[in-house]
């Protein structure tokens, strides 16, 4: 091609607003919905894990409070006896999300090898937060996708068998401690990071990034060392229990019938 | 060699060039524009200050009208100016603000009830009328009577530019940038485009059209120290003087801004002044008031870059490594004003000096800031010499601004002229005589001349080299040609510039490479600029008076019997050293504003023959015409309404008008 | 009075500066992207414009940069100054260390050296996302102009501020991985547009231009955007904001 036609081919045609208008057909909204969807799935987790952080730091407090929990779940207080499928129910409910929210991320993930090189000497040539912080979230998202994978698929297919001996002897004599050491952290970095973004994406708040930023250190910061300790407690519990590991939990003074 | 054809070729992307090209556009011709730059990285871009129009909305503008600013213009231009394009200017300016207004500029605007501001060094309040909510506002400038100038914080270019530039692509005009206009294909008599360089490969391109627009700015890079961009090297014009039938006019008369940051040059706006900004010396003594008691640091530009420099010959600059500077004070603005009004000002202040300027004062002197010179057109912006080529913005001299533009009228300029240039061009394309006849010989032979230059420069093996020469020419300009100009150190210039331009066609490269050739493109345009540079030098020597900006030691008084007409410099032959100085008469017979006092300054012109009559005239039409109504008077005075596209007659309407 | 110095030179001695320039003419077949380091004595004042010009005058007259305005406010000079976005006239030596890198701006196509065409896609972004008032009919010239709120036309000249110097696209990781991003440039020029009344155009409108994930839902809020900017636009507010617009039309 020679240049005279490269120079011809800069000419736009005349844009006339209402030709334009007229010609283009209408674009579809669902961008707009995934947005929205990546967001809240994202938020969704990110609360469930607080919650979820909660009841199982609760066997800090004792066996039988965490013992409590576990079978609140169940909802026998509600329908007379336990049903343990509802807490496959809720883990079914929450692996939806996981996976909805996962296939929505994985749309942001690099598409190809030159994308993903592009990133990469970006970000080391730039040495900018928040640009390694979407890095960090993207390598968390990714062990997440695995990390998380194996423990949904433990609750969801035995769901009775949540208790703090039972939860125990999986931890230390199943041997999954050291997943679960890994995925508190992914997890704990990736939903700090996430309402983080949360906030930047949706919100005005140029002025207060800075407050923002520290909060989302503490907010990780907190909950990793609360997972620790609810492991270490888990762990010592699996220990101690090692040899009697199988074993159900029966609370001392159990009123109700099993 | 590659020909591209287009009705209308429109030379620079700056706010003329691009005002124009749209003019030409809605007429439905088919418009190329080219830049050295992408369009909106244009030195328009870097006017802050604002855009003169007479819209009379606010309260220290009430009153304000096309006479006051008629009068105004003409004051200022040292009676230089061409009263019919003042007329026609100062009649087209609203509309122009008007226009901008609906496209999109984002024009500060009246605020209603008290309003805080700096006059003459003291906070005052004034009170805006609620009538005027909402409209345009206008703000202080040097050498108008009202507050006139319209203004967009300060990115009042920047804000215009963009919107003027997305309007070009509304309209898909075509902008080939980092594209340079190397000659015009001309056959003495009919101007047929132009031969263009591209900068990112240095080849060259034949642009055939039946109308060339010049619109390439200022030329300010002849000298050491300007405020104007670095592209600003005045290769337009120089291309125009080339043919050696276009004469350059007035090129002798070179503003120089009084307030650019010392040493480097860069620019912080009137407004600073027009605000409330005080000058100072060493002893941080307020001293303009000592010389101009009536309009003190708001007197027009070329005074107060005068007294500076008087100032600091007397003793007063204050002293660092560099050389001397006097202070520019806006402590008195405060922070608030100074960060929502003036926040270029404060940035330029942080980046470039490391000061705060709500705190610290800032170090300034006059540097090279406007050329009121160029290529010499008519009122409809058509180019002596040349059929087809037109001209219009910093690079013409329309001859709007005399022997010294006032602050704000040179981008209302570019729009104006843009309206009413683009429309000539549009009427010449329609036109027979705007038919395309031009021979393919005539291209090859404008192609081939260029290319052998390029092709004699970067064989050269000369022993010169470019960079030296630049800066000894930019020295001489800026050591004497400048602010203060006196005979022997002017011919001693003129000697020098012959004797470099002798050199300069000896240059060597020292580097060659495919591709752009930075070193190839600069050692070409310091040929055209040291030609510029000569008919600055050689008007300014042989114009033995002072006017406006034009100030001579040995000739302080301006001289309207000798030397009321226009400098005319035309390059007779390639191998010359000096240009051809003609002149061009103005006709005080036909002046609305016969020569008098311009309000500051000196008071000692010797008087035109033609003046007394010619008042005596007017005064004579003023009483017959008393009842007759503003248009009648006007047209036996200075008609001008009928040079003006019918679209652009109409009267302006203003807040008081009756309904 | 003036302090020219910030940090106070160590010795009486002005310092050696080492420019590691990343060098690459593609129009030259045999050139391939290298460093090549200039070294140049420091002068107060110095910015990166007199330092590459020094360069370029007494060096090596083959350098390819671009300055035009060498005032901060064309925005012609963008490079990436030890990595980072930025504008290189109004960067002074005295804030780098004594050596430091210059490249081009990435993103954009490369011209030569330090020269980037960021014109030809402005010109495209321009046109894409149709960037100009659409009002009906032309104005009336003699009339007088509509009025609009003082605050508002200072609102809308805060996002008109924007320079088109390329910084936020040269520091936004998604442009780098998708190049039909339109960056924060881009949807900032929407933003402008959508606050403006003469603009006719519905949200409706700027959801045809900007509603996609080439558009403002491609944007992962990296920031990098926001804290390069030269002009301090607020970038992030302005992203946001048009989020939640544009995300509203989606229900
Ligand atoms: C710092 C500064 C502040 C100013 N402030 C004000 C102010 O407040 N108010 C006011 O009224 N005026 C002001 N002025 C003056 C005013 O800005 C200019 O006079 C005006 O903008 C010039 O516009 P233009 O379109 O003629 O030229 P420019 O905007 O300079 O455009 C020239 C165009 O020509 C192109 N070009 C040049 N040579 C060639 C070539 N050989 N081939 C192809 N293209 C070429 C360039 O690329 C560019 O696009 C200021 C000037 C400066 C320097
Ligand atoms: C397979 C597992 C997961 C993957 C691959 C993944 C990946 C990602 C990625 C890449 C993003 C960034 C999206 C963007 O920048 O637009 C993101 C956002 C987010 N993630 Fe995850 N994630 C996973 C699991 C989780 C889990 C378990 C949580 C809960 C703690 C979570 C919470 C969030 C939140 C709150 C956001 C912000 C939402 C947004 O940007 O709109 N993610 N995720
Ligand atoms: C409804 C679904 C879920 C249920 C019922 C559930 C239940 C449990 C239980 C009972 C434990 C204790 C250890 C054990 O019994 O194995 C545990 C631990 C853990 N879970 Fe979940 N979980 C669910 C979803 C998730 C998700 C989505 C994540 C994160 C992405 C997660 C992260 C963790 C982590 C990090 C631990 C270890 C806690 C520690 O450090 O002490 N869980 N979970
Ligand atoms: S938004 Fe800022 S960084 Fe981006 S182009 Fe505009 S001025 Fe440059
Ligand atoms: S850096 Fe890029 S991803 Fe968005 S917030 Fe800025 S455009
Ligand atoms: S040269 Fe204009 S912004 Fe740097």
């Amino acid at each position: 091609m020679s240049s005279l036609t490269e120079i011809r081919d800069e000419t736009p045609p005349p844009l006339t607003d209402a030709a334009v208008r007229a010609a283009a057909p209408r674009r579809n909204r669902w961008p707009a919905r995934l947005d929205v969807l990546q967001s809240l799935s994202g938020l969704f987790l990110a609360l469930f894990l607080i919650a979820h952080m909660g009841f199982v730091s609760t066997i800090l407090i004792s066996h039988e409070a965490f013992y409590a929990v576990a079978r609140f779940f169940e909802a026998a207080w509600l329908l007379g006896k336990p049903y343990p499928a509802l807490v496959s129910g809720v883990v079914a409910v929450v692996l939806a999300v996981f996976v909805l929210h996962a296939w929505l991320a994985l749309r942001k993930f690099p598409g190809n090898l030159r994308a993903y090189r592009a990133f990469a000497e970006h970000r080391e040539r730039l040495h900018h937060g928040d640009t390694s912080l979407w890095w960090l979230q993207l390598w968390t998202g990714f062990a997440l996708f695995f990390l998380t994978t194996v423990h949904l698929y433990g609750m969801l297919t035995q769901p009775a068998l949540i208790g703090p001996f039972e939860s125990a002897d999986r931890v230390w004599t199943g041997n999954l401690w050291p997943l679960y050491l890994a995925l508190l952290f992914a997890a704990e970095i990736h939903g700090g990071i996430g309402l983080y973004r949360l906030a930047v994406k949706w919100g005005d708040l140029a002025a207060s990034r800075a407050r923002l930023r520290r909060a989302r250190q503490a907010f990780s910061a907190f909950f990793i060392a609360l997972g620790l300790v609810t492991l270490a407690a888990y762990i010592d519990l699996g220990r101690a229990h090692a040899d009697r590991a199988g074993e159900r939990y029966t609370p001392p003074a159990t009123t109700e019938a099993r | 060699m590659e020909i591209i054809h287009t009705d209308v070729l429109v030379i620079g992307g700056g706010l003329a060039g691009l005002r124009a090209a749209l003019a030409a556009r809605q007429r439905g011709h088919e418009v190329v524009v080219l830049s050295l730059v992408p369009a909106k990285r244009s030195h328009s871009a870097a006017a802050q200050g604002g855009m003169q129009a007479s819209l009379g909305n606010s309260a220290k503008g009430a009153g304000d009208d096309e006479d006051v600013h008629f009068a105004d213009t003409v004051r200022g231009s040292d009676w230089g100016a061409d009263q019919e394009v003042a007329r026609m200017f100062v009649h087209v300016a609203p509309k122009a603000v008007r226009e901008l207004a609906a496209w999109g500029v984002p024009w500060n605007r009246v605020r209603s009830g008290p309003n805080d501001a700096i006059i003459d060094g003291r906070k005052v309040s004034i009170d805006e009328p609620a009538a005027a909510h909402g409209l345009i506002t206008a703000r202080d400038f040097g050498g108008t009577r009202k507050w006139r100038t319209c203004y967009v914080s300060d990115g009042t270019g920047h804000a215009m530019l963009y919107v003027v530039g997305d309007r070009a692509v509304a309209e898909g005009i075509a902008v080939h940038e980092r594209m340079e206009a190397v000659s015009l294909i001309h056959d003495g008599a009919r101007c047929h485009g132009a031969i263009v360089r591209r900068l990112t490969d240095g080849r060259l391109f034949a642009y055939v059209a039946r109308a060339t627009c010049i619109a390439t700015g200022g030329f300010g890079r002849i000298y050491k120290v300007s405020t104007n961009a670095v592209i600003n090297e005045g290769i337009g014009a120089a291309i125009a003087l080339d043919t050696g039938v276009v004469p350059l006019a007035n090129m002798e008369a070179v503003q120089f801004h009084p307030t650019a940051i010392f040493p480097a040059g860069i620019l912080v706006t009137e407004g600073c002044r027009g605000d409330g900004g005080l000058l100072r010396d060493a002893a941080a003594h307020r001293f303009m008031p000592d010389y101009e008691p009536e309009k003190k640091e708001l007197a027009s530009r070329d005074v107060v870059a005068r007294r500076m420099e008087a100032h600091i010959r007397a003793g007063h600059g204050a002293t660092s490594r560099w050389g001397e500077h006097l202070w520019l004070d806006i402590t008195l603005l405060g922070e608030r004003h100074i960060a929502g009004r003036l926040r270029e000002v404060k940035e330029i202040c942080q980046h470039f000096l490391g000061i705060d300027p709500a705190r610290q004062w800032i170090p300034v002197r006059p540097a090279q800031h406007y050329s009121m010179g160029g290529i010499r057109t008519d009122a409809l912006g058509r180019a002596y010499g040349l059929d087809g080529l037109f001209a219009c913005g910093e690079a013409a001299c329309w001859d709007l601004h005399g022997f010294n533009r006032l602050g704000g009228n040179s981008v209302a300029e570019t729009v104006v002229a843009g309206m009413i240039v683009g429309e000539a061009i549009a009427d010449f394309c329609a036109s027979e005589r705007g038919e395309l006849t031009v021979s393919t010989a005539l291209i090859r032979a404008a192609h081939d001349r260029a290319a052998a230059e390029f092709a004699g420069l970067a064989a050269g093996l000369g022993a010169e080299s470019a960079a030296p020469l630049l800066a000894r020419m930019q020295s001489i300009m800026t050591e004497r040609v400048g602010i203060v100009r006196h005979g022997d150190a002017l011919q001693s210039a003129v000697d020098e510039l012959q004797q470099l331009i002798l050199r300069s066609r000896r240059l060597g490269l020292r580097s060659s490479r495919p591709g752009a050739n930075p070193e190839l493109t600069a050692a070409w345009r310091l040929q055209k600029m040291l030609k510029l540079a000569q008919c600055v030098a050689a008007g300014a020597l042989q114009r033995t008076e002072s006017r406006g900006a034009h100030y001579r030691e040995d000739y302080p008084r301006r001289d309207d019997a000798g030397w009321l007409k226009r400098t005319l410099a035309r390059w007779p032959a390639a191998d010359a050293t000096q240009p051809e100085i003609g002149y061009e008469a103005l006709d005080v017979r036909r002046m609305e504003l016969p020569p008098g006092w311009r309000g500051y300054g000196a008071r000692d012109a010797i008087e035109h023959p033609d003046t007394a009559p010619r008042q005596a005239e007017i005064e004579r039409l003023r009483a017959e015409l008393a009842g007759a109504g503003r248009d009648a008077l006007q047209d036996a005075l200075l008609p001008f309404r009928h040079r003006l596209p019918p679209q652009l007659r109409g009267a302006n309407a203003r807040l008081g008008d009756p309904a | 009075m003036i302090r020219l110095f910030r940090k106070a030179p160590d010795s009486g001695r002005p310092r050696r500066l080492t420019a590691s320039v990343l060098r690459h003419n593609p129009a030259d077949p045999a050139s391939a992207p290298h460093w090549q380091d200039f070294v140049v004595e420091e002068a107060e004042g110095m910015t990166l414009f007199i330092a590459l010009n020094e360069i370029r005058a007494t060096q090596d007259p083959s350098l390819q940069f671009d300055f035009v305005c060498r005032a901060g406010i064309c925005g012609s000079c963008a490079m990436l100054i030890d990595g980072r976005p930025g504008l290189a006239c109004r960067t002074l030596t005295r804030d780098l260390g004594e050596r430091f890198t210059l490249a081009p701006l990435p993103f954009f196509e490369l011209i030569g050296d330090l020269s980037v065409n960021t014109g030809k896609w402005l010109r495209g972004t321009a046109e894409r996302l149709r960037t100009w008032v659409h009002a009906a009919g032309r104005p009336d010239l003699d009339a007088l102009e509509e009025r609009m709120a003082p605050e508002l036309a200072e609102a809308i000249y805060e996002l008109d501020r924007c320079i088109e110097c390329g910084c936020c696209v040269a520091g936004c990781g998604t442009a780098q991985m998708r190049p039909d991003f339109i960056g924060a440039i881009g949807l900032n020029k929407i933003a402008r547009f959508r606050l403006d009344p003469r603009d006719t155009r519905s949200d409706e409108d700027f959801y045809e231009l900007i509603g996609d994930d080439d558009g403002v839902f491609g944007c992962m809020s990296l920031l990098g955007c926001h804290d390069v900017c030269p002009k301090q636009l607020p970038l992030q507010t302005q992203i946001a904001f048009l989020r939640r617009r544009m995300a509203a039309l989606g229900f």
